[in-house]
């Protein structure tokens, strides 16, 4: 809301500075956002908040300076008009869609341009220029709070006006020459015949006041705010008028402003008002509302006396009657609706008294213990742990396009393309939730691919959304990385992104403490994976996630060139393998003996397999098995490939002797001698 | 034959004198001290001497033996020192070769902030919780007093599901869920994502919020005032400028807007303040009793604050950041700094 100085000073008299009165109102509710130097006054552009309907005017705004400096109010006096005429007929058919409906004919009046001093204002609080009627109007407005409407009366069939919904009719031409599609249930003005305004929102074409008018019919009316608003939404029309009427205009200003219109309209385009009309089925009954003053000190913190509290009333127009010394009876204003409940007016108290005098305390309560938000506490390690891994976290929208599934070569039938869809996107890229981070985190490669990174670690931590057969979807925790690596440096050898990234979900399990899990190959695991370079990630037998370097023909569609790794972890599946306690075991008494073993198989020999195969010999004295070399290259034969292996041995129960080791490490030969044609390197 | 001896001693010293690397001496030592060594000799010789000389000459013989040996060892010890000081110098690394390491990773800005300030309310004894991003529209709006076609649902463009479920545009449901659930007193704070339908220099469709609130029989205003404050010098500094002035959300009543001097231009005036020397960072207010009764709290028996912010904004002010939409495009450059 635009407010001149000049223009609030007709209503109340203040000496502040310009940037004094904008802190003044800006501390007491009424955030002053700007302020606008023009020729010989000044414009604030106060930001007014839903419930100060009351505020969206020029007088609303000068009776909030005259309560918080306690200050008069001047009053613009509306002199008697001579009334000359009946008034229209008005019949309200919907009494409660429109509580209050008074009108006047002016008969004769010379449309034209307006004065200077009304063009002025009305320019310099952002309102277009029209002829001399429609420019009252809207200088009401604005002076008043209060929307008014001008017809052209001889354009209005029957010259009386019909207050009723739309009904079958399904569109009406407004006055910004759009047609506009009504509902049945929307609020119209009709004259005898045809529907001539969208109550409260826009008047209609035919019977708008036009230069050859000469007998104008004024509206001036209560519409119910929450049809306002639906009809406003549904036409999706804002206007200086609706915005009023849903934040509710004052009820008992209406005549006020008919007359302020009507008079104002005499001056200056001439012309004869006929009598009044004033349709007002059902009076406006003030609200009585008791305050306690022990619950305005216990609510704000403070210790003020009753009088102060009263004096604070009276400042805003708040009728007010002591009770007792504890209890007062307040009655608020017609104009201040957003006043139900005894906190409403505690609020005011407080507004008034000042926030800033407030004194900071510190609330006093029982010592209790925080119960600890395990969950979050794992994600926060989890994140950690990435980090240390050396993969930094991006954060990226929820948000996915449906077409990036097509990208990542997903079957038709994958649950990921089955998205909750949002109904009203930004942008059809982003118009369903993620249900894989994937596709997120290759764009983020791809960006900095862009912008000349040769090496990016990344991974994000966040939900993701399912369709669960209940009201609200399954939200779930995934954790997501991606590695891009072009190597800067040959002395820091070849880094495979794979490894890298598989190295740090090893860590991570590490740290959680995870110990049974598995990388396992076969079923191809993911279509977006290279499929000699990727596998599934087990935790026990349940599957709950992949990694693997990115299909060839993905990067194509990304249009990345290089390798990138991804993998992405379901983490609810994670947190659930997660044990609860430590349990300490023994440590060993017995001295462990370690032997190595190497061994020549052909390249298509897993190393886990080898490694399981050497554990299941005997599980009671093979402590570990640790791969440490893995060679190919002369003069090992074409096709195969060296492995060795450090094998500790140790017993529970004895130290064990050279001939036992030697026998369990000969057995182990054999055992891979069978299963894999190893042959020992010499 | 003293003489003799005196000479071998002359003898030895200009050896050892000569001597010029460690296996020349060691050979000297076999000279002179071995098995067959010329002192050595006249050792062996001695029982061939005279009773009445013999005690004099081997005296001499021992003492001659003794300074050999000395003059040898020191010597010997000499090159030793020498030798490992040029093994030493042959054998180096350049220590400036960069070390061996993986260099960590970065917390995204968001969470550093995020995870700063929930710090700072653990502390205090207020408990961490969840809700849903997606979330039933009661929860988001009517359980918060923001009835269907009231104006105050414009304050938040949302984005819609369906009719009744929204992605929610705030944390504040997180506020209804948890009463809902537990009784006072409660002292909670939910950080999350939030969802806005609206994008510009200083929107982004998504971003943090952390929302706090605590219910007891006697929480007043001051209390939310001393427990912001102490917040806020907490995250910016002591010295931080704090004001709170009168606003409007449907669910606090009294609600207020809390303003920190701006940490750009020290309350001088500049663009991110708009010139006002004050920067708003936070919604707050006491909470509304139709809340409690949404909730089955009885109204008159307890009283609560709430407030709620936006994460990026206290972040954007705390590292100086002037785009709010560098923190969802993950420019590796911009992440690295933090």
């Amino acid at each position: 809301m635009r407010a001149s100085i000049n223009w609030l000073k007709e209503f109340v008299d203040f000496s502040l500075t310009h940037r004094e009165i904008a802190n003044t109102l800006t501390m007491a509710g009424l955030e002053v956002e700007g302020l606008e130097e023009i020729e010989g006054d000044t414009i604030l552009e106060v930001s007014v908040t839903p419930n100060r309907a009351d505020c969206l005017s020029i007088k609303g705004i000068a009776r909030e300076i005259s309560s918080i400096l306690s200050l008069p109010l001047k009053d613009v006096a509306v002199t008697p008009l001579n009334e000359e005429g009946e008034p229209p007929s008005i019949n309200i058919k919907t009494p409660q869609l429109c509580r209050r409906y008074a009108s006047r004919i002016i008969r004769g009046v010379k449309v034209g341009s307006s004065p200077q001093w009304i063009s002025k204002r009305l320019e310099s609080h952002g309102m277009r220029l029209i002829n001399n009627i429609v420019d009252i109007t809207n200088y009401v407005l604005l002076e008043t709070g209060q929307p008014l409407h001008a017809f052209d009366l001889n354009k209005l069939a029957g010259g009386c006006i019909i207050v009723n919904t739309a009904q079958s009719v399904n569109k009406l031409l407004t006055l910004d020459g759009e047609e506009r599609a009504l509902n049945s249930d929307m609020l119209l003005i009709w004259d005898k015949e045809k529907p001539v305004a969208i109550a409260g929102v826009m008047g209609g074409l035919t019977t708008e006041v036009t230069s050859s008018s000469v007998d104008i019919l004024l509206e001036s009316a209560f519409f119910n705010p929450i049809s306002v608003r639906r009809t406003s939404k549904t036409l999706n029309l804002i206007t200086e008028s609706s915005y009023r009427f849903e934040r509710g205009v004052d009820i008992e200003g209406i005549v006020y402003a008919l007359n302020r219109a009507a008079q104002l309209i005499l001056e200056t385009a001439g012309g004869k008002a006929s009598k009044l009309i004033d349709k007002y089925p059902k009076p406006f009954t003030p609200k009585q509302i008791h305050l306690k003053l022990s619950k305005v000190n216990k609510i704000i913190g403070i210790n003020i006396s009753s009088s102060e509290v009263q004096d604070i009333l009276g400042r805003l127009g708040f009728k007010n009657k002591k009770k007792d010394e504890e209890e007062i009876i307040v009655t608020p204003p017609s104009f201040r609706q957003d006043i139900i409940r005894d906190v409403d007016i505690i609020e005011e108290i407080a507004r008034l008294y000042g926030y800033d005098k407030i004194p900071p305390t510190f609330p006093v309560v029982r010592l209790q213990p925080v119960g600890k938000n395990i969950r979050r506490g794992i994600i926060a390690t989890i994140r950690d742990s990435m980090r240390r891994s050396g993969y930094s976290e991006v954060i990226n929208y929820s948000f996915l396009n449906p077409a990036v599934f097509d990208k990542l070569r997903l079957p038709s039938d994958d649950k990921r393309r089955d998205m909750i869809k949002i109904r009203n996107p930004l942008r059809k890229e982003e118009a369903s939730l993620r249900t894989t981070l994937i596709p997120s985190l290759i764009d983020n490669v791809s960006f900095n691919i862009k912008r000349g990174e040769k090496s990016v670690r990344f991974f994000e931590v966040s939900r993701v959304f399912s369709h669960s057969g209940q009201k609200l979807p399954e939200e779930s925790m995934r954790l997501a990385g991606a590695y891009l690596n072009m190597p800067l440096s040959l002395w820091q050898g070849k880094h495979e992104g794979f490894y890298d990234l598989k190295g740090a979900i090893e860590s991570l399990f590490l740290e959680l403490r995870i110990g049974d899990y598995s990388f396992t190959t076969g079923d191809i695991c993911e279509q977006y994976l290279h499929p000699g370079k990727s596998c599934t990630i087990k935790i026990g037998s349940h599957n709950i996630g992949s990694l693997g370097v990115l299909h060839p023909a993905v990067s194509q569609a990304f249009d990345i060139t290089g390798d990138i790794t991804v993998f992405e972890l379901d983490l609810e599946r994670v947190l659930s393998y997660i044990p609860a306690d430590i349990i300490y075991k023994q440590l060993p008494k017995y001295p462990y003996v370690e032997r190595d073993i190497s061994i020549v198989v052909t390249e298509d020999i897993k190393v886990s397999d080898v490694n399981s195969a050497i554990l299941s010999v005997s599980s009671d004295i093979i402590e570990s098995v640790v791969l440490f070399d893995i060679y190919t290259g002369h003069p090992i034969p074409k096709g195969k490939k060296s492995l060795a292996f450090a094998i500790r041995y140790r017993a529970k129960n004895r130290t064990l002797t050279d001939s036992e080791v030697d026998a369990m490490h000969s057995k182990i030969l054999n055992v891979l001698e069978n299963s894999f044609k190893a042959e020992l390197r010499s | 034959m003293i003489e003799d001896i005196l000479s071998i001693k002359t003898l030895a010293e200009e050896d050892v004198k000569k001597a010029d690397d460690l296996g020349t001496i060691q050979s000297i030592r076999i000279k002179y001290l071995g098995k067959k060594g010329i002192l050595t000799d006249r050792i062996k010789s001695l029982s061939s001497i005279p009773k009445a000389e013999r005690a004099e000459y081997g005296c001499v013989i021992n003492e001659t033996k003794d300074y050999i040996e000395r003059i040898i060892t020191q010597r010997e010890e000499e090159f030793k020192t020498s030798e490992l000081g040029t093994l030493l110098k042959a054998r180096h690394i350049d220590v400036t070769v960069p070390g061996n390491f993986v260099p960590c990773g970065h917390n995204h800005p968001t969470s550093n902030v995020l995870e700063e300030i929930i710090d700072v309310f653990v502390s205090l004894g207020f408990r961490v919780e969840d809700g849903p991003e997606v979330e039933l529209d009661y929860y988001n709006f009517e359980a918060l007093n923001i009835p269907k076609d009231h104006p105050a649902r414009d304050m938040q463009d949302t984005f819609y599901i369906t009719d009744d479920i929204v992605l929610r545009t705030h944390t504040s449901p997180v506020q209804v869920r948890v009463m809902e659930r537990d009784k006072p007193p409660i002292r909670v704070i939910a950080p999350g994502k939030v969802y806005r339908c609206d994008t510009d220099v200083s929107h982004t469709p998504m971003f943090h919020q952390i929302e706090g609130f605590m219910v007891d029989e006697h929480i007043s205003m001051g209390d939310l005032k001393g427990v912001l404050e102490m917040f806020i010098h907490a995250v910016f500094g002591a010295n931080t400028k704090v004001r709170f002035r009168p606003s409007f959300f449907p669910f606090t009543e009294p609600s207020a807007e809390i303003d920190i001097g701006c940490l750009i231009c020290k309350g001088r005036g500049c663009k991110v303040c708009k010139n006002s020397g004050w920067v708003e960072i936070l919604g707050a207010g006491m909470i509304n009793p139709r809340v409690f009764e949404m909730v089955g709290y009885n109204p008159e028996s307890y009283t609560g604050f709430a407030f709620g912010m936006g994460i990026e904004r206290i972040t954007m002010l705390k590292y100086g950041i002037d785009d709010i939409r560098l923190f969802f495009e993950n420019d590796k450059r911009f992440l690295e700094q933090f």
